[in-house]
């Protein structure tokens, strides 16, 4: 090892890469982007949905019931409409998710003790968010029916409204949600989206670095001169896993203070196991270069080899535990899911390498070993 | 022929690269069939072969960047047969790679480019940049050293690429094509850099190249095709293979003279408005006296004839068909009568056929196109010649209508270039310089989609496909996908599907590039036949200068002007009544003899291997001051002999001239 030659090659590496301008973009301007994007796009909370109402009955207990709604958090009330065939352009166009409507003689049948229904139309090309707005409708309608009966009760019983409730409900769930109380996605979206962008972009650098010269001619300069292979990676690949340690902070700051994502770990932890997971997936890519030829390629296969598994197999859309039994060890074969399980600890639970351990040690085997066979199947005298 | 001073090769010493039955196959394909070379200490030894001869898989041998499956080879008296072995040989190599500055860094600097390969040699710092300023200075890049690489032009790209090999002061540089796609002047320029900075550190050098013309560059040679040397020696001993001479000649009716030679003789060529005749075993009176009774015999009558020696492209199509290399027995010789002949006169258009006037193409700031403007007579082969980059494909682009022109205007087949784009682009060919076929397809396939694109129905369709097939030559490939065709049988196909709607202009965009000699001479003959048969007009760009003798009028492009218009006769008679005659000065020591020539104030002074040219008005004055300068200095002199003019020379010349008039002006 000749420190001299790594520093040429880094320094060379580093200059080319700040000059070039895909490269530039690459390197400092993808990684925020894709963060931002991905954050804002793929807020998976349903709140203030648009819906309208259709009231026959216009009468004080009907508003009283729609009031409900148009309180909520959860809905964003856009009007009355004057009849039903204003209903289904709008759901059509999208203007409103739901629209409620309430038969005529609603007050007087509930005053008399008798039952009625409020029809609701629900927007379902989405089903999750259609199953959401319904959950949402059923339990506000049952909390109006319970407080209608409790008021009936204490009316006939001669009790207090609240002492008629608690004989009605004498049973309450308590849950609470440990690490993301309100049970917010961004806050759990947030540090899992730092884990795919530094699964995506350190791969496609030290790829398109390294096969773009191979491409242009520009490797024979290595090949023909007296630098080992081991001080060609190394200090090719340094100014790669700088820059991802630096995008890993600017990931980090993002969903902090972007996103508004808690941080409870040890931040020392944390970055260490980040470097951890940068020279591992830089690895990556250095597979994929000394596998493939032209740039194209490269792209294409570090897309495959990245962004698939990420999608899938990382537990940063649907958790490992949901995945079928092939999922699952597919899911162990990947180090995509120990960075996930670092960054969910590190940020909503505040745990450390002593629950933490076993995923760094995954991480750095991976890393050692993606590292040995590129170095072992890098040539400086290729057959072709 | 003169009798040329010729070094031995070397015995004493022992070869700093031994290559003995060297083999080396890609997946099925030989690129390299048993090898055998020997490279002394301080030779430029020469590798000359076409595209796919298997000069760069050699070259990647013997740097250590490639393996090799059969036989020895030893560098610097090491055995190469390992990766670890090759590693010991490296800090006395430099390997330049094939490709205009490929191999930098295009948006490092030349001083940034030049210290990372001294940092990665380990050249101390203080030592570097002593090399650095020595070399830059001779290179005259120094002005220009914190330009970033990609901002240089190609002559100066190729320079820096040999500082940057050099930096380490290597005992061997393996350059691959460093010259191939730059104008003549800095081929020149780099020629000269190169062989004084080999002679001064005492370096080695083995360089190839795709021009025949280089050939007077190297000590020694290989002359390659297909894997193969055909022949290896000095560029004397080489063109003494194959003994024999050129007889040129003119005569009223060229193509049918041709057929006429055809049979008796088997290397007859139009070149022009000349037809060239390679006549085997014989000197040259001897050589004159039989082309003239076969003439005679065929009943043409000549005007004008000349004997000399023939030029090494013709030693090296000799030895192909010596060693029976060719596939040509087949080669038919156009039996369409005329009265098969599509393309019927039109009457009353005589008069140009394609017209360029003051064009101008700007890119950004940068004006590839200036103010270029030129006619090209109805059935005249017209040549655009200049190097890569110096505008010829952008004035084709334009003319065709696929480029909008920045200025200027032109005119194609009589319609304006700007208001009937359409109206062109029915009358015309077009083949581009990467042949647009589609490689999936079989040779048949092709042009029946050619035609489909063209609109010809079922019939027409039928016709011109027999047409092409036998016009270029491609009976037997009908039904070959196109994609494992050969190069040559490529390149007429696209011709062929260029033509498929019987248009009257031809435009070919550098369609030679990358052919071998052979391929190269059987496409000129049949757009000599299209040419003088079929009355076709042909606009042809090429970067080979050798080529240009085919044309019947020529331009000179360089730096996007035209800098001279003429036929090549008149080219190189017009530089032999400006500058005169080109003498070769065969010199024991030529380095310092070229320096002192130069300083004498003699012009065109360039250095060819051990010879030295340059260019003389009054040769008795010359010779005088040629022998007085080199007795001075006390360098001997072997011989002084006169050399015929080549296109190169021409164009070397008029970009000279071209360089002190801007200088002159304020």
């Amino acid at each position: 090892m000749n420190c001299k030659r790594i520093l040429a090659v880094t320094t060379r590496e580093w200059r080319g890469m700040v000059r070039d301008r895909l490269f530039f973009a690459m390197a400092f301007i993808v990684p925020t982007v894709l963060m931002l994007t991905f954050g804002y796009g793929l807020s998976l909370d349903v709140e203030h949905s648009p819906f309208a109402a259709l009231d026959y009955d216009r009468t004080p207990i009907s508003r009283d019931y729609l009031n409900r709604f148009i309180d909520s958090p959860s809905f964003n009330f856009k009007g009355f409409l004057k009849s039903e065939r204003d209903i289904y352009p709008l759901l059509a166009s999208g203007k409103v998710r739901a629209v409620m409507i309430i038969p005529a003689h609603f007050q007087e049948r509930l005053l008399a003790g008798r039952p009625t229904a409020v029809q609701t139309l629900i927007d379902g090309t989405f089903p999750f968010r259609a199953q959401t707005v319904k959950g949402y409708v059923i339990g506000i309608n049952n909390s109006f029916n319970m407080g209608e009966f409790s008021r009936y009760l204490s009316r006939t019983a001669g009790m207090t409204p609240d002492r008629a409730l608690s004989y009605l409900w004498p049973i309450k769930t308590e849950v609470r949600c440990l690490y993301n109380q309100n049970l917010r996605s961004d806050w759990s979206l947030a540090p899992r989206l730092m884990m795919m962008v530094l699964m995506i972009c350190p791969p496609f650098l030290s790829a398109m670095g390294v096969v773009r010269e191979k491409e242009t001619g520009a490797i024979y300069n290595i090949y023909s001169s007296t630098i080992t292979r081991g001080e060609y990676l190394i200090g090719k690949l340094a100014p790669y896993v700088a820059v991802s340690i630096f995008n890993a902070g600017v990931l980090w700051l993002i969903a902090t203070k972007v996103f508004g994502a808690p941080f409870r770990g040890n931040p020392l932890f944390f970055f260490a196991a980040s470097i951890l997971y940068v020279i591992c997936t830089t690895g990556i890519g250095l597979i994929v270069s000394v596998l493939v030829a032209t740039q194209v390629a490269a792209a294409l296969v570090t897309f495959i080899v990245t962004v698939v598994p990420t999608v899938f197999y990382s537990g940063i859309f649907v958790p490992i535990g949901s995945l079928g039994e092939g999922g699952r060890i597919v899911a162990r074969l990947l180090p995509a899911m120990y960075y996930t399980n670092i960054v969910t600890g590190c940020f909503l639970k505040g745990v450390g390498f002593r629950v933490l351990w076993s995923d760094v040690v995954v991480l750095a085997v991976y890393s050692v070993s993606l590292f040995a066979i590129g170095y072992l199947q890098f040539h400086k005298r290729p057959e072709s | 022929m003169v009798d040329g001073f010729c070094k031995p090769a070397p015995q004493g010493e022992s070869p700093v690269v031994r290559l003995r039955a060297l083999t080396k196959t890609y997946g099925r394909e030989p690129a390299v069939c048993g090898v055998d070379m020997d490279i002394y200490p301080g030779e430029i030894f020469g590798l000359i072969g076409p595209d796919g001869a298997g000069k760069s898989s050699i070259m990647k041998a013997i740097a250590g960047v490639m393996t090799f499956d059969g036989g020895t080879l030893n560098v610097f008296e090491t055995r190469i047969d390992s990766e670890k072995s090759a590693e010991r040989i490296k800090d006395r190599i430099g390997f330049m790679p094939q490709g205009l500055g490929q191999n930098l860094y295009p948006d490092l600097s030349v001083d940034e480019n030049i210290d990372f390969f001294a940092r990665s040699r380990l050249v101390s710092p203080k030592e570097a940049e002593k090399r650095k300023r020595l070399l830059l200075e001779m290179t005259r890049l120094a002005p220009f050293s914190s330009r970033p690489m990609k901002n240089l032009s190609g002559g100066m790209k190729q320079k820096l690429g040999l500082v940057c090999t050099l930096i380490h002061e290597p005992g061997l540089v393996i350059l691959d094509e460093p010259t191939t796609g730059l104008d003549p002047v800095s081929r020149r320029d780099f020629w000269t850099i190169l062989s004084v900075l080999l002679r001064e550190k005492n370096i080695t050098a083995l360089v190839s190249t795709a021009y025949m013309d280089e050939a007077s560059r190297f000590h020694r040679l290989s002359l390659f095709y297909g894997g193969r040397v055909l022949a290896h020696g000095s560029p004397e001993e080489i063109m003494a293979a194959v003994p024999g001479a050129l007889v040129s000649f003119r005569t009223e009716r060229q193509s049918e003279a041709l057929s006429g030679l055809k049979a008796r003789f088997s290397d007859v060529q139009a070149r022009g408005s000349w037809l060239r005749v390679f006549v085997k075993g014989a000197g040259e009176k001897d050589a004159a006296r039989q082309v003239q009774e076969a003439a005679a015999a065929a009943g043409e009558d000549i005007v004008e004839l000349r004997a000399g020696a023939a030029e090494l492209e013709d030693i090296f199509i000799a030895l192909l068909r010596e060693k029976k290399l060719t596939e040509e027995s087949s080669h038919s010789v156009f039996t369409l009568s005329e009265s098969d002949s599509i393309y019927r006169e039109e009457p009353g258009d005589d008069g140009a056929d394609i017209e360029a006037e003051n064009l101008v193409k700007d890119f950004g700031n940068f004006r590839a196109v200036d103010g270029v403007s030129f006619r090209v007579e109805k059935g005249e082969i017209f040549g655009l010649l200049g190097a890569n980059g110096a505008g010829k494909s952008t004035v084709i682009k334009m003319l065709v209508g696929l480029l909008p022109p920045s200025a200027g205007t032109g005119y194609v087949a009589g319609h304006g270039m700007l208001q009937a784009p359409r109206a062109i682009r029915e009358r015309i060919g077009y083949m581009s310089q990467v042949f647009s076929l589609y490689r999936d397809l079989t040779v048949i396939e092709n042009i029946s989609l050619y035609a489909g694109i063209y609109g010809l129905d079922r019939r027409q369709s039928r016709e011109r496909a027999g047409w092409i097939l036998e016009m270029a030559e491609l009976a037997g490939h009908e039904n070959r996908q196109t994609e494992g065709l050969p190069m040559g049988v490529r390149q007429r196909l696209a011709l062929g599907c260029a033509l498929v709607h019987s248009p009257r202009i031809l435009f070919l965009d550098e369609p030679t590039s990358g052919v071998d000699p052979l391929g190269r001479r059987r496409f000129w003959d049949i757009l000599f036949r299209l040419s003088r048969r079929e009355r076709v007009t042909i606009l042809i760009t090429t970067h080979y200068m050798s080529e240009a003798e085919h044309c019947d009028h020529l331009a000179l492009m360089y730096g996007g002007k035209v800098i001279a218009d003429a036929s090549p006769g008149a080219m190189k008679r017009e530089l032999a009544t400006e500058a005169g005659e080109l003498l070769e000065v065969d010199a024991d020591d030529p380095l310092p003899a070229m320096s002192g020539l130069q300083e004498a104030g003699f012009e065109g002074v360039s250095i060819h291997g051990r010879q030295i040219r340059l260019l003389t008005r009054d040769r008795e004055a010359a010779e005088r001051r040629i022998r007085e300068v080199l007795a001075e200095r006390g360098t001997r002199i072997v011989a002084i002999s006169e050399q015929p003019l080549s296109m190169e020379d021409v164009f070397v010349y008029r970009v000279m001239a071209m360089e002190r008039n801007g200088r002159q002006r304020p």
